[in-house]
């Protein structure tokens, strides 16, 4: 049996003399409030030790014009009171119940009119009116009849019957505790050594008290922190870079051709503001134009300086890394970047204008496209997911190029991102020299499956109680 | 992304083979096969292969693939004898012509619509949306060579595809459907270009639409090809891959005379790689002969010449061989992804997290202790968002997107607060006390820094909380900061303070004003405060 708060054992006690009363009676008492008795009862009553019966009771009372018509007596018995040998209807109609009881005198028929005047037909009398109002009973129709004038009203009052059963007696008879409780141990009890004579109030492990949350970095956060971790153990450097690029850096370093449609108003977010070219910068165009000094080609055609300056919110994060490449052509370089990237796409459950990118790349002598499926299929391993494949794919800075396919239980196997060798036209003109691996990766993609969201929205106009339900600490099987 | 439908009959008729070890393998060449009808299927191919956008180029491919037949198709091409002038005014205009005879085709509907999708697909990748190159395809027998590319008035007329009535150039550009898409490519120039015959009729009014007179139908028997465009090289590509396609089909292709040269050659282009390089580039050990094996397979033609390199004859529909690295990918898809070894690299390096993420993550370690939850906002907001609601002035370095999807997303972030007050707007319902932080970038003109900001609201949020919060967070920082009375308006007067540092105002906190509350639609009071992460001594200089 769950503990018996004092409150509930000081009730017990009474109960055994009292084995039935009321709560206003045990009220007094116990020095407490009704409500309070009823909920202790109910407590111990749980524990069936009494048992509370709601009594319901049915009473009349009275309107402020029922209260009136008690004192004054019904419209219809002033009127019928007033009327004498004699009295007219002009008379009648002065009285302040006119209004009233003239209608119910009519309706009863006490009364008659002839020309002018009154008067009472024979055996006339509201005596039983009066008593229906006196002395209201659910029998009595004229009872109704005043409740449908607005005279009377019905009202249902509550009354608690607490009895002790007899295992509550039994326990009583047991012995009680009715030494104080106290909720909190003071300071002065602990050094006092009075907490040894304390009567610690003992609370019901069962009960939730209300719900503490911790502050806490954000779900999707943990999932970029996750894969920052892994890389950074894999002997990445992370890198750091603005989300306003030129053009220079986002497309045309990168040997995106400058009529690419991806470098359309319709797919990128552009801006008013210009930045200089780089010192350089014609390597890339000559890169563009005929294919620089390399077996290339080039994209022929007239490379356009003002295109070039233009800047963009980065639609991808290489625009970083492209960068950190160009700043440091020694080999090795192994670095990543994660950020926020931007592309015009109109936005629903699935598609947002902005969203994060994990970007890698790999610069050293002798790197292959081997070693690079190598990176990929470790780190996708470590993410949890066990089984990757890969496929040829297309994107213009890379080539080979391929798309990394992760199997997941109940889905199939989903692609994960691209990757690819840096083309010679992209790392020629910055001066680099070796072969560069690069791979990218959508890392809401991986954040909506692990985190169930049917929209991708949540993510950054996320529910609070979301927030606050979902654990720090997730099990994550095959990767999700 | 250029979506192709592959007619099972059709296709395995042109590759040899049945439709089931075509399609288990065309994912292999690169391409996602979208949907599997009972008839046909829809397959997806990458827009650097143009020469895949057809059934007779995907069996081309799929038949050295599978080892039906590998190594260079050749297309033999004899000249028609026929002379294709081209007017000097066009130069400005649409000065590329490429220009061919197809002969003997037998259409029937089916594939009449697949050389029409391949014409759309090859406007789309190479055209790009006709302004680069256009096509055209006329009933040959309808007309009379020799034929003249010209520069014409607008107000010549003619009958258009797909109408009854002569109309003009310029009535074209206004009425026509195909007119008013494209209309944009020509409609400032004076002169428009036009192909006409020997006895002046009109077959094409380039790349808005052809004439009703040259409409090609299934009884067609010899074809005209007309491709006008901007580039040489581009104009070129579209020519071979269509003339390439329909000898595919079983057309004989004849060449035609543009300014004294017979085009298309439909001949392969040279290329002479290194081994050594494309093995070293994908990893695995190849020889001359094994190289050249494996590039015949993606039909090329391709012979050992000397141990370290391989003669490769890159055929002319193969726009996208750029530079011997386009050849070693197709090395590597011979041989197959699934084949190669993957290794890690071997070289030692050390991991390093970037300064700017390692105070962010104090920063969110610091929040979480004092008991705020993290979210993390759009970067893309709008003025109403970040400056009228919180009663404050446009800041200068804010950056306007030039076109923004909606009103909602017209600038980029230049402050986390706003923000914060409007995520506590969507969680109004939600159990108080919150405390939310976010932590992230924000830009001051084309500069991007990272600031922290805290909200709290219950009913007894106040300026206390702000600045013991604030407090706490910069001393976890070890930013060494005073305080000044603050003038923002988006607090309340007297119950709002400056950050400073070194003279310089790096951030503010405070309780947030009624009006702005009233703006946000809250109903509790809020304790906030925003921050520079810039403040943190030793700060990385972007």
């Amino acid at each position: 049996m769950a503990e018996l708060t004092q409150n509930e054992k000081r009730l017990l006690a009474i109960l055994e003399k009292e084995k039935k009363a009321d709560a206003p009676h045990l009220a007094g008492l116990l020095g407490a409030t009704p409500e309070a008795v009823v909920q202790w009862a109910h407590l111990a009553g749980d524990k069936g030790l009494v048992n509370v019966e709601r009594v319901v009771a049915k009473e009349f009372v009275y309107t402020d014009e029922g209260k009136a018509y008690l004192q004054k007596g019904l419209p219809e018995t002033q009127l019928l009171r007033f009327i004498l040998p004699g009295t007219t209807l002009a008379d009648l109609q002065k009285h302040e119940a006119f209004k009233i009881g003239f209608g119910q005198l009519r309706k009863k028929g006490f009364v008659k009119v002839e020309g002018t005047s009154v008067t009472k037909t024979p055996g006339a009398s509201t005596v039983e009116d009066e008593a229906s109002l006196r002395e209201p009973s659910d029998a009595n129709p004229r009872t109704k009849d005043l409740m449908k004038r607005g005279i009377l009203q019905e009202s249902e009052t509550v009354r608690n019957a607490i009895a002790i059963t007899p295992a509550g007696l039994a326990l009583v008879k047991q012995g009680l505790d009715l030494r104080d409780e106290s909720g909190t141990l003071s300071r002065e009890q602990i050094i006092s050594g009075e907490w040894k004579n304390a009567n610690l109030r003992k609370y019901d492990v069962t009960k939730l008290p209300k719900k503490a949350y911790p502050g806490k970095i954000h779900p999707y956060q943990r999932i970029i922190g996750e894969m920052r971790e892994i890389l950074l153990e894999m002997g990445f450097t992370e890198l750091y870079g603005g989300i306003v690029q030129q053009s220079y850096w986002n497309f045309d370093a990168l040997f995106q051709p400058q009529d690419h449609p991806a470098r359309e108003m319709q797919d990128t977010f552009y801006l008013r503001e210009t930045l200089p070219l780089p010192k350089g910068y014609e390597k890339v165009k000559a890169m563009h134009e005929c294919g620089g000094e390399t077996s290339s080609t080039g994209w022929g055609g007239v490379w356009k300086e003002e295109k070039a300056e233009q800047c963009v919110l980065r639609t991808h994060t290489t625009s970083v890394s492209i960068q950190y490449l160009a700043n440091n052509p020694n080999p090795p370089v192994k670095a990543f970047c994660v950020g926020r990237v931007y592309r015009r796409e109109t936005i629903d459950t699935t598609h947002l204008a902005e969203f994060e990118q994990l970007e890698g790349i790999v610069m050293d002598e002798n790197v292959s496209f081997g070693n690079l499926l190598g990176i990929l299929r470790e780190f996708y391993n470590r993410m949890g997911f066990e089984s990757v494949r890969f496929k040829p794919s297309f994107y213009p800075y890379t080539e080979p190029s391929l798309d990394a396919e992760v199997y997941v239980d109940g889905i199939g196997w989903i692609e994960m991102g691209g990757a690819g060798v840096f083309r010679e036209e992209v790392t020629a003109p910055i001066g680099i020299n070796y072969p560069v691996l690069a791979w990218g990766l959508g890392v809401s993609r991986i954040a909506m499956l692990r985190l169930g969201l049917k929209d991708l929205r949540l993510l950054h106009k996320s529910d609070v109680a979301f927030l606050r339900e979902t654990p720090s600490l997730r099990h994550n099987k095959g990767g999700i | 992304m250029a979506v192709i439908t592959l007619p099972y009959k059709y296709l395995e008729r042109l590759t040899r083979t049945d439709r089931k070890t075509i399609l288990d393998k065309v994912a292999l060449i690169g391409s996602d096969v979208e949907r599997i009808e009972e008839d046909h299927a829809d397959v997806e191919f990458f827009p650097d292969r143009p020469d895949l956008f057809s059934p007779e180029g995907v069996a081309r491919a799929m038949r050295g693939y599978l080892g039906i037949e590998t190594g260079l198709s050749s297309y033999p091409v004899k000249s028609s004898g026929i002379k294709f002038t081209v007017d000097p005014a066009l130069a400005n205009i649409r000065p590329v012509l490429g220009a061919a005879v197809i002969r003997g085709v037998s259409f029937d509907d089916e594939s009449i619509q697949s050389i029409m999708s391949l014409q759309e697909s090859l406007h789309w990748a190479v055209g790009r949306g006709r302004s680069k190159v256009a096509i055209g395809i006329h009933d040959m027998d309808t007309v009379k060579p020799p034929f003249h590319y010209i520069a014409s008035r607008p107000s010549r007329g003619f009958i258009p595809l797909d109408f009854k009535e002569k109309m003009t150039m310029t009535e074209i550009l206004d009425k026509h459907p195909k007119g008013r898409d494209y209309a944009k490519i020509v409609r400032d120039f004076p002169l428009y270009p036009l192909i006409v015959d020997d006895d002046d009729h009109v077959l094409s009014f380039p790349p808005i639409i052809n004439g009703e007179r040259t409409r090609v139908t299934i009884d067609t028997k010899n074809i005209l090809l007309d491709t006008t465009g901007t580039d040489k090289r581009a104009v070129s590509v579209a020519v071979n891959i269509i003339c390439t396609a329909m000898a595919e089909a079983g057309a004989k292709i004849e060449s035609v005379e543009i300014g004294g040269v017979q085009t298309p050659t439909l001949a392969p282009a040279e290329r002479m790689v290194s081994v050594k390089e494309c093995s070293r580039l994908l990893g695995i050990e190849l020889t001359a002969a094994s190289m050249a094996e494996l590039l015949r397979k993606m039909r090329f033609g391709a012979e050992p010449a000397g141990a370290d390199k391989v003669k490769v004859q890159v055929p002319c529909y193969r726009a996208d061989i750029m530079h011997d690295w386009d050849l070693f990918e197709d090395v590597a898809i011979a041989y197959g992804y699934d084949r190669l070894e993957s290794q890690p690299p071997k070289t030692f390096t050390v991991g390093k997290p970037h300064p700017v993420q390692v105070n962010a993550a104090l920063a969110r370690e610091a929040f979480c202790g004092l008991g705020y939850l993290e979210v993390m906002p759009f970067t893309l907001t709008n003025e109403d968002v970040l400056y009228k609601k919180m009663q404050r002035d446009e800041k200068k370095g804010v950056l306007h997107v030039m076109h923004p999807i909606s009103i909602e997303n017209t600038v980029v972030r230049t402050e986390l607060l706003p923000l914060l007050l409007e995520f506590l707007t969507l969680n109004r319902h939600r159990e108080l006390p919150q405390r939310l932080f976010t932590v992230g970038d924000v830009v001051d003109s084309c500069l991007t820094y990272q600031q922290a900001a805290g909200v709290s609201t219950h009913p007894d949020a106040d300026f206390s909380e702000a600045y013991a919060s604030s407090d706490a967070m910069l001393h976890e920082l070890s930013i060494d900061y005073t305080v000044k009375e603050s003038a923002d308006a988006a607090f309340i007067e007297g119950r709002r303070g400056d950050i400073i540092v070194a003279g310089k105002k790096i951030g503010v906190f405070g309780e947030i004003h009624p009006a702005v509350l009233n703006a946000f639609e809250l109903e509790h009071s809020v304790a906030a405060f925003e921050f520079d992460l810039r403040a943190v001594p030793g700060y990385p200089v972007l």
